[in-house]
């Protein structure tokens, strides 16, 4: 080899090598993986929710890489488990936002949510609410970081008010999870109740996981209520149908809840259920051309199963969260952030538009019972809410800090 | 009023009734084994499904009768794979060891029977109420009293009067001597670990038509069999029989009069036995 030669081969290779240090940062940029965090009950009273939330997750994320990624973007998440319990979630979500999963979803109970979010700015990280109810998230308790896409309590009181004017029963009893959730929605039901000129005539607040509903149970009986409002979910759920039905409580005692008759509670109800009312926040029934593409790609990717309320709920938060990506061009959890705040974006739902003054997406509702359609029973809407109707104005309690 | 009394004390009964038959199965194998049994909440839940498993194809009381044999089964092999090997170790392996176990059959009912909640129906012919001072009462609340009511007079009879008993009591007391007297103390204790499992199983099928099925069910029925355990005296049978009644009526009661504080007074109690009277209500005999 000549002297001309080799030094034209070092120069080549010194070009390449500089070449080279330009395009991969380029390269690594594009291809910097969206990092999803699920701290989520896998196990517990809620076990059956995280389930669900796990579910849509794993959807929406096998439907985005399918495409080629959010923007380029490939997506990822990581699932770890909460038990709902707010400490332990706040651990769990400290763990995630530290390897890299700062995008946090799919949490599951209000007491949970609300112990992560003044984590968030810290953390460096955003969380995106889609089954957390309690006001006090996109309330008092308003984080620039912290983003809901499903319906907050004040939303869902909000359609309870209609829908209970129509109803003839005069004594209520209402009975919630002790819990950030529970006592919130029991807050709101009493709240529509004496704005109609009825009476609550007794509030009981069982804690999370109860076993024996009996003492409830009977205070109900002995209040002399006519009327049921019930904010428990997963296994308490269905713990107290079940024994409120051997009772005679339910055949007695016009019934209806939140969270309580879902499609998945329905399921190991039977025929307890049939004829409780209740908020329908989704269903995979709802009549619009983008939900029907979604349960029919759902059905396909899950054995021909349907999406149940909080699945549709869930998957309409990764819907956000990607559109918001797509927009914000980046996965920094504060680009991310920037795009959501006031953002509207298109969903299973129609076109949806968050609150900028308290982050709080703005959704149509829906009211119905639980009745046989296609040979199996489940929550059958029967009102509807158009988004205005069915959003009171912010209170003003949520104070939040610039992006 | 007093009607409402009534039905709230049979409320606190059922309760406490099926209290008992959890936290005497606890008892039995402490006795035997000296072991804290962190797996006795996955054996009731492991009892549910498998008694529902067995219920839907042949009705509920096979599940229940099933359930208690497959369960007094895997309760011999507990004890021949795990306790036995572990019995000269120190206890915290062991009680480490049964944590793990709860692990695992937690894991175990993921995967055979999913993560959705399941119930099972109520038998036919207790799907009915019985009319108590004209306050209906649903009949197979009573099952679950009297269930309870033959677990404790038959574990009773049998330790009392039977020669396996006789082992049984002589081997909580003290294993070396009751050996040493020619007892085959191991079989004596795969039999026990079996009977208190079977317990498990049991306990998990009767509460199946009151709860729903899921894999974490046996989580706070556990700590209150736990509660029971230690507020009646550890490895005492009369002792978990007075302290499961009076947290079954405790529990009710304390729900009505108190609200605020009905999930605290079982630890409250808990606490107070461990300070005042450590070996709690009836010191430390089967």
């Amino acid at each position: 080899m000549t002297r001309t030669n080799s030094l034209k081969l070092r120069a080549l290779g010194a070009a390449s090598a500089l070449a080279l240090s330009f395009t991969l940062p380029a390269l690594a940029q594009a291809q910097e993986v969206l990092k999803i965090g699920v701290p989520t009950a896998m196990s517990g009273t809620y076990a059956d929710l995280g389930n669900q939330a796990k579910r849509a997750i794993e959807f929406a994320i096998a439907e985005a890489n399918a495409k080629g990624g959010v923007a380029g973007h490939k997506v990822e998440a990581k699932i770890l488990d909460t038990e709902a319990k707010p400490d332990l979630a706040r651990k769990q979500s400290e763990r995630l936002a530290l390897e890299g999963y700062k995008v946090l979803t799919g949490v599951i109970a209000s007491g949970e949510a609300l112990a992560i979010a003044p984590m968030l700015d810290r953390w460096d990280a955003l969380y995106v609410a889609t089954v957390t109810k309690s006001d006090k998230i996109t309330g008092d308790s308003c984080v620039r970081r912290a983003f809901r896409v499903n319906h907050q309590d004040a939303q869902d009181a909000a359609v309870v008010k209609p829908w209970l004017a129509g109803r003839k029963e005069q004594k209520w009893a209402i009975i919630g999870m002790d819990g950030a959730w529970g006592r919130g929605s029991g807050a709101g039901f009493k709240e529509a109740a004496t704005a109609h000129g009825k009476t609550v005539v007794a509030e009981l607040y069982p804690p999370l996981g109860a076993t024996d509903y009996a003492a409830y149970i009977q205070q109900i009986k002995a209040s002399g209520a006519e009327g049921l409002w019930v904010a428990l979910a997963g296994r308490d759920a269905v713990s107290f149908a079940t024994q409120a039905h051997q009772f005679g409580l339910l055949a007695n005692v016009f019934t209806a809840g939140v969270s309580f008759v879902t499609d998945n509670t329905v399921q190991a109800m039977g025929e307890t259920a049939k004829g409780i009312h209740g908020i329908i926040n989704y269903s995979s029934t709802l009549d619009t051309p983008e939900n029907k593409s979604f349960a029919a790609a759902w059905a396909k990717h899950y054995n021909g199963d349907q999406p149940s309320n909080f699945e549709g709920e869930t998957y309409l938060g990764m819907q956000v969260i990607f559109q918001a990506v797509e927009k914000a061009k980046s996965v920094k959890p504060i680009d991310i952030a920037r795009a959501m705040s006031g953002g509207s974006f298109e969903t299973i739902l129609g076109k949806l538009a968050f609150r900028p003054e308290d982050n709080q997406l703005i959704l149509p509702n829906y009211f119905g019972h639980v009745a046989e359609a296609d040979g199996k029973l489940r929550p059958v809407v029967t009102m509807s809410f158009p988004a205005e109707q069915a959003t009171p104005a912010p209170t003003g309690a949520c104070k939040l800090q610039k992006l | 009023m007093a009607n409402a009394l009534l039905i709230q004390i049979l409320n606190g009964l059922v309760y406490g009734g099926l209290l008992f038959i959890v936290s005497v199965g606890l008892v039995l194998i402490f006795g035997l084994r000296r072991v804290v049994n962190f797996a006795h909440g996955s054996l009731f839940m492991i009892g549910a499904y498998v008694g529902f498993s067995i219920a839907t194809v042949a009705g509920f009381w096979a599940g229940l009768v099933g359930a208690a044999v497959v369960l007094a089964v895997a309760g011999a092999l507990l004890d021949v794979t795990v306790f036995r090997p572990l019995r000269r170790q120190d206890p915290i392996t062991t009680v480490l060891v049964t944590f793990g176990l709860l692990l695992i059959l937690e894991d175990l009912a993921h995967t055979v029977w999913g993560k959705e909640t399941r119930s099972l129906p109520l038998p036919e012919m207790l799907s009915g109420s019985v009319d108590i001072l004209g306050e209906p009462f649903p009949a197979y609340r009573l099952l679950v009293i009297a269930v309870a009511a033959a677990v404790g007079i038959g574990l009773a009879l049998w330790l009392r009067f039977s020669r396996v008993g006789l082992f049984v009591r002589a081997s909580s007391v003290d294993p070396v001597t009751t050996a040493v007297q020619g007892v085959n103390t191991d079989r004596v204790s795969a039999l026990v670990v079996a009977v208190g499992t079977a317990l498990a199983g049991l306990s998990g099928t009767i509460a199946a038509p009151l709860l729903a099925l899921s894999p974490s069910m046996g989580g706070s029925i556990l700590i209150e069999s736990f509660i029971v355990v230690v507020v009646g005296g550890l490895g005492s049978f009369s002792g978990a029989l007075i302290a499961a009644l009076a947290i079954g009526q405790i529990h009710n009661l304390g729900i009505i009069y108190v609200p605020w504080a009905a999930t605290m007074i079982p630890f409250l109690l808990m606490v107070a036995v461990l300070v005042w009277r450590p070996t709690g209500f009836a010191g430390s005999h089967v």
